[in-house]
């Protein structure tokens, strides 16, 4: 029982730091989002929902939802399936495997900022190398077609290794016997995968996909230092949509409350992965 | 032994507080003020020209005020970054800077909310009529002055001199003429754009689009001083931007990614036969070295038949921080740089371009820097962005808007009317 | 299919992988040394002329020097509290296991999940009203704290893995729990620790968000920041930018080269041993 007791004061520097630093502005944000204020003109009422209201009928904020969505999914999807590819190609032990896991854990651990500034490079219309490798002359950044899409490979290049060593590690937790007795019924490769590695995989896979879709879903600096959300907003996410307006005019109202549909929105993500798993 | 790790552990965290501390506290050592000098901050953006030049101004500043030490910081590149830079830190009460360079669009909102020093006593109403017209009113907010126009700015087109030579092609006098010439061009010269500009999603692009506007008979505001972005004239030039990239062809689709340095650097190696830009790219054209030196031309834009060029006013002002701890020193220094004698030597040297009228008569600039006198009937007629305090946040919609207009991602007419609806929602909002 | 084939095709999927991984910082080294005037031409795809022009002008133009210390002493000071506080937690949550500690842990996770954006604004706010914009500290607070969750997820899995009769035996020999913590469980739990330390401190020498809304001059702002804010007169030097990219990475490319064991132990710690 004391044991007990004294657990709490183990855990109570942890908890004021997350009270002060991440609940209460929380609680703040919520409360300035109900508010027209605006920090360079000294404006600051309270009116209710109104801000709410009018996400309805803005254009730019449904667009940066669609953006959003658009980044998260797409981005998402593909690092599932080529993290899975890599994974299951580089389970098996070789020579030289450190060395290999540490080269495809780099892109993971760059600043992103670094590698958003790489790919800008990278994708520039003129001088850069992906146009010049691939002989054609298009506009990656430039092009409302091409920009988000850019963002998109930028991203998979950068989190595909770390969604296929957490992958990795799943399937090394799946007993060998499994795999042996099913050659032994003379299964072919691709029944053990989707009857064997899928399933037993299942509970590491929303895993891997709850940690990406929120990522995903929060993106910021790598879009921001990429295009800054243009051409056109085509880019622009709901971080990035709500920084500028918290950040270039100052508008702390309306910008915290698109900071609030962020977080609700992850909120809504997290309890629908939860759920998948806790089934 | 398990002692050890913690202690460590302890000696490590103290010691990186330590360094923590000492962060934080050597700059602000570095500002206090001697018995005998001062030390002014003064923020700006990159000069073109490197840095030697304006320290040797800033040099003889302090020779002739041994009082005063200044210390020039340079900020980001993009002015949307210096805007938040300024925003943030004003907002704050920062102490931390005195004087500070601006963008023509933020003087009317930094007097608005307050954190700018009046400089009405340093700035007589004698002395400013011999400032444009366009730079004085920018700095004006309800009849005081809050900042002295320091160099001017004005969009301008270049052309290769050479090559309508070689056609017999007359310098474009109308949008059209120069989509022809540049076609006629294009076809017979391989490898070069025909006209290039600033289209990428910042404050260049609506300087960009206002040209076209006010060259139709357009513009944002009515003589009334209502906003009014949805008329016909409007539709018909975002329609010919859109049109000179996809229809006629002779802007590449890159001009939608382009900003000031990208078209310079296009067409000072030579790949391009027409420019929008703004002044600073002669003096490098004209460099020993360059690929187009003696070849380009540099006049007004072209206008809608029947309509006047117009150019965008831009150019940066000087004021000083309302928070500043040295008030007089720093309008010293802002005096100084505005002064006659330093706005002639940065035109001679840096080739900016100065607010004065009375410079354009002088005979030392006329004889060095005769491209810059040429400009005056150019700055005499620039026309100012909407003036408002709330202009940051009416370029906020602009940018894409016209962004998805010229890109093909809404029609013109689409994207006035969501401007003027998203625009008349923040000044409802705010004037209430 | 053979079992060479197979193997081969292996192969070649690993070998895609590193070149993928790999190549786009291969072609920002080889554009570091490059000279400027070399920038707008391909090919060819070397430098005909390779120069370190580009490295002596990111630390002679700009306080590129200062900025890293300000990056190091933020990521390494967050890296030690949040250590600090985090092993405290994950020690009463794993060992002590108070009543509510269940409760206390899913609190922990929610928070992982809270987007920075959402509370940037209000920080904003609190930061300027005690005097702490523009300081390493204010970041060091901001990352100790958003790097928590991660800290005491992982460390309360470290701890449980420990077997309790370890902590049994110490409790009847009259140690206190505090005695305990630090000179059984913290020397114990060594390579836990030291997984977690290489993430935080990844985690805080990348962040961007935080670090360009609280710093405002080279006081205070970190690499991430003056890589995304680099000054030119109107567009990117990009040599500088790509020579500047290759000395903030050289940090995080020796540790992962190092730990790439702990960094990938740490990471799945979370995810698969559930």
């Amino acid at each position: 029982m004391k044991d007990r007791r004294e657990g709490y004061r183990f855990l109570l520097p942890a908890a004021v730091v997350l009270l002060f630093v991440t609940v209460y502005p929380l609680f703040y944000v919520f409360w300035l989002s109900l508010h027209r204020r605006h920090l360079i003109f000294d404006i600051s009422r309270f009116s209710g929902l109104e801000n709410y209201a009018f996400l309805l009928q803005d254009e730019r904020f449904l667009r940066a939802l669609w953006n959003t969505v658009y980044f998260t999914v797409l981005s998402v999807g593909l690092e599932l399936v080529l993290g899975m590819v890599v994974a299951l190609s580089l389970q098996r032990a070789f020579s030289g495997r450190g060395i290999v896991r540490a080269l495809v854990l780099l892109p993971w651990a760059l600043p992103t900022v670094v590698s958003a500034r790489m790919w800008e490079w990278m994708y520039n219309t003129d001088f850069g190398i992906i146009n010049y490798l691939l002989g054609v002359d298009v506009n990656w950044l430039g092009s409302p077609f091409w920009a988000l899409n850019a963002a998109v490979l930028m991203d998979v290049w950068k989190t595909t290794p770390f969604v296929a060593l957490i992958l990795m590690a799943g399937l090394q937790v799946i007993p060998r016997e499994l795999y042996r007795s099913a050659m032994v019924d003379g299964a072919g490769s691709l029944y053990i995968f989707w009857r064997i590695t899928l399933p037993l995989l299942k509970p590491v896979i929303l895993v891997v996909l709850l940690f990406r879709t929120i990522d995903a879903f929060r993106v910021f600096d790598a879009i921001y230092v990429l295009t800054g959300g243009g051409p056109a907003n085509t880019t622009e996410t709901l971080s990035i949509y709500a920084y500028k307006v918290l950040f270039q005019t100052l508008q702390f109202g309306y910008g915290s409350t698109i900071a609030m549909v962020v977080f609700l929105c992850v909120g809504f993500i997290s309890v629908f992965y939860v759920r998948l798993l806790s089934r | 032994m398990p002692r050890k790790p913690r202690k460590r552990l302890l000696k490590l965290a103290s010691l990186l507080f330590l360094l923590a501390v000492a962060l934080t506290s050597c700059q602000t050592e570095k500002r206090e003020a001697t018995e005998e000098t001062v030390t002014i901050v003064f923020k700006h953006g990159k000069l073109a020209g490197g840095p030697e030049a304006l320290r040797a101004i800033l040099a003889r500043f302090e020779a002739e005020n041994p009082d005063i030490k200044v210390k020039d910081e340079v900020l980001p590149a993009s002015t949307d970054e210096q805007h938040q830079f300024y925003v943030i830190n004003l907002e704050a009460g920062s102490p931390e800077f005195d004087v500070l360079s601006m963008d023509v669009i933020w003087v009317e909102e930094f007097a608005r909310a307050g954190w700018l020093r009046p400089l009405d006593g340093i700035f007589p109403p004698e002395e400013r009529e011999d400032f444009f017209a366009g730079p004085i009113s920018a700095v004006t907010y309800q009849g005081s002055v809050y900042a002295i126009p320091w160099y001017i700015d004005a969009g301008l087109l270049y052309y290769r001199k050479d090559l309508l030579e070689k056609y017999s092609m007359p310098v474009p006098r109308t949008w059209q003429e120069l989509v022809s010439t540049a076609k006629l061009i294009m076809e017979k010269e391989k490898d070069i754009y025909g006209f290039i500009w600033q289209g990428k999603q910042y404050e260049g692009l609506v300087c960009n689009v206002m040209e076209y506007m006010w060259s139709r008979g357009g513009g944002l505001i009515d003589e009334d001083g209502r906003f009014n972005a949805l008329k016909k004239e409007n539709i018909e030039a975002l329609q010919f931007i859109y049109d000179l990239i996809h229809t006629y062809r002779v802007s590449p689709p890159l001009v939608t990614t382009a900003m000031e340095e990208t078209t310079r650097h296009i067409f000072g190696s030579g790949r391009a036969i027409f420019m929008r830009n703004w002044p600073y790219a002669w003096k490098i054209f004209e460099r020993e070295g360059s690929a187009v030196k003696g070849k380009v031309g540099v006049t007004v834009l072209p206008a809608f038949e029947g309509y006047s060029s117009a150019a965008t006013l831009g150019g940066w002002q000087l004021g000083v921080n309302r928070y500043s701890p040295h008030p007089e020193a720093a309008e010293r220094l802002v005096r100084y740089l505005t002064s006659y004698e330093v706005q002639k030597e940065m035109s001679i040297k840096m080739g900016y371009r100065p607010p004065r009228r009375s410079l354009y008569e002088d005979e030392e600039l006329r004889r060095a820097q005769p491209f810059i006198v040429e400009l005056y009937p150019v700055f005499e007629r620039a026309r100012p962005r909407p003036e408002t305090p709330y202009y940051m946040m009416i370029t906020q919609v602009l940018q894409p808007e016209f962004s998805a207009a010229i890109t093909g991602l809404k029609s013109p007419e689409e994207a006035l009317r969501s401007i003027q609806r998203q625009v008349e929602y923040i000044l409802k909002l705010e004037e209430r | 299919m053979s079992r060479t084939l197979k193997k081969a095709l292996n192969w070649l999927v690993l070998c895609v992988v590193v070149l993928w991984s790999v190549a786009p910082f291969v072609w920002q080294i080889i554009t570091s040394f490059k000279p400027s005037a070399e920038l707008a031409t391909l090919p060819p795809l070397l430098p005909a002329s390779p120069t370190l022009d580009n490295y002596i002008s990111v630390f002679s133009d700009r306080p590129f020097g200062r900025i890293i210390l300000n990056s190091l002493v933020v990521a390494s000071l967050t890296t030690v509290l949040s250590i600090l506080v985090g092993s405290l937690a994950a020690f009463g949550l794993a060992v002590l296991k108070p009543r509510g500690g269940y409760l206390f842990l899913g609190f922990v996770l929610t928070v992982s999940m809270f987007p920075p954006i959402s509370t940037v604004s209000p920080l904003y706010i609190i930061i300027r009203e005690l005097g702490l914009r523009d300081t390493v500290l204010a970041l060091i607070i901001t990352y100790t704290t958003f790097s928590l969750p991660l800290t005491i997820w992982i460390l309360t899995n470290f701890f449980r893995s420990i077997p309790r009769e370890l902590y049994l035996s110490a409790r009847v020999d009259g140690c206190t729990s505090f005695q305990i913590f630090y000179r059984i469980f913290l020397p114990v739990a060594a390579p836990g620790l030291f997984a977690t330390a290489i993430l935080v401190f990844i985690f805080a020498w990348n962040e961007f968000l935080f670090a360009l809304t609280f710093t405002s001059t080279v006081r205070a702002r970190t690499v991430p920041v003056e890589i995304a804010l680099f000054p030119g007169v109107h567009e990117m030097p990009w040599a500088e930018i790509a020579a500047a990219s290759v000395i903030v990475t050289v940090p995080v490319v020796l540790l992962v080269f190092l730990f790439q064991r702990r960094i990938i132990e740490g990471l799945t710690a979370g995810a698969v041993k559930r």
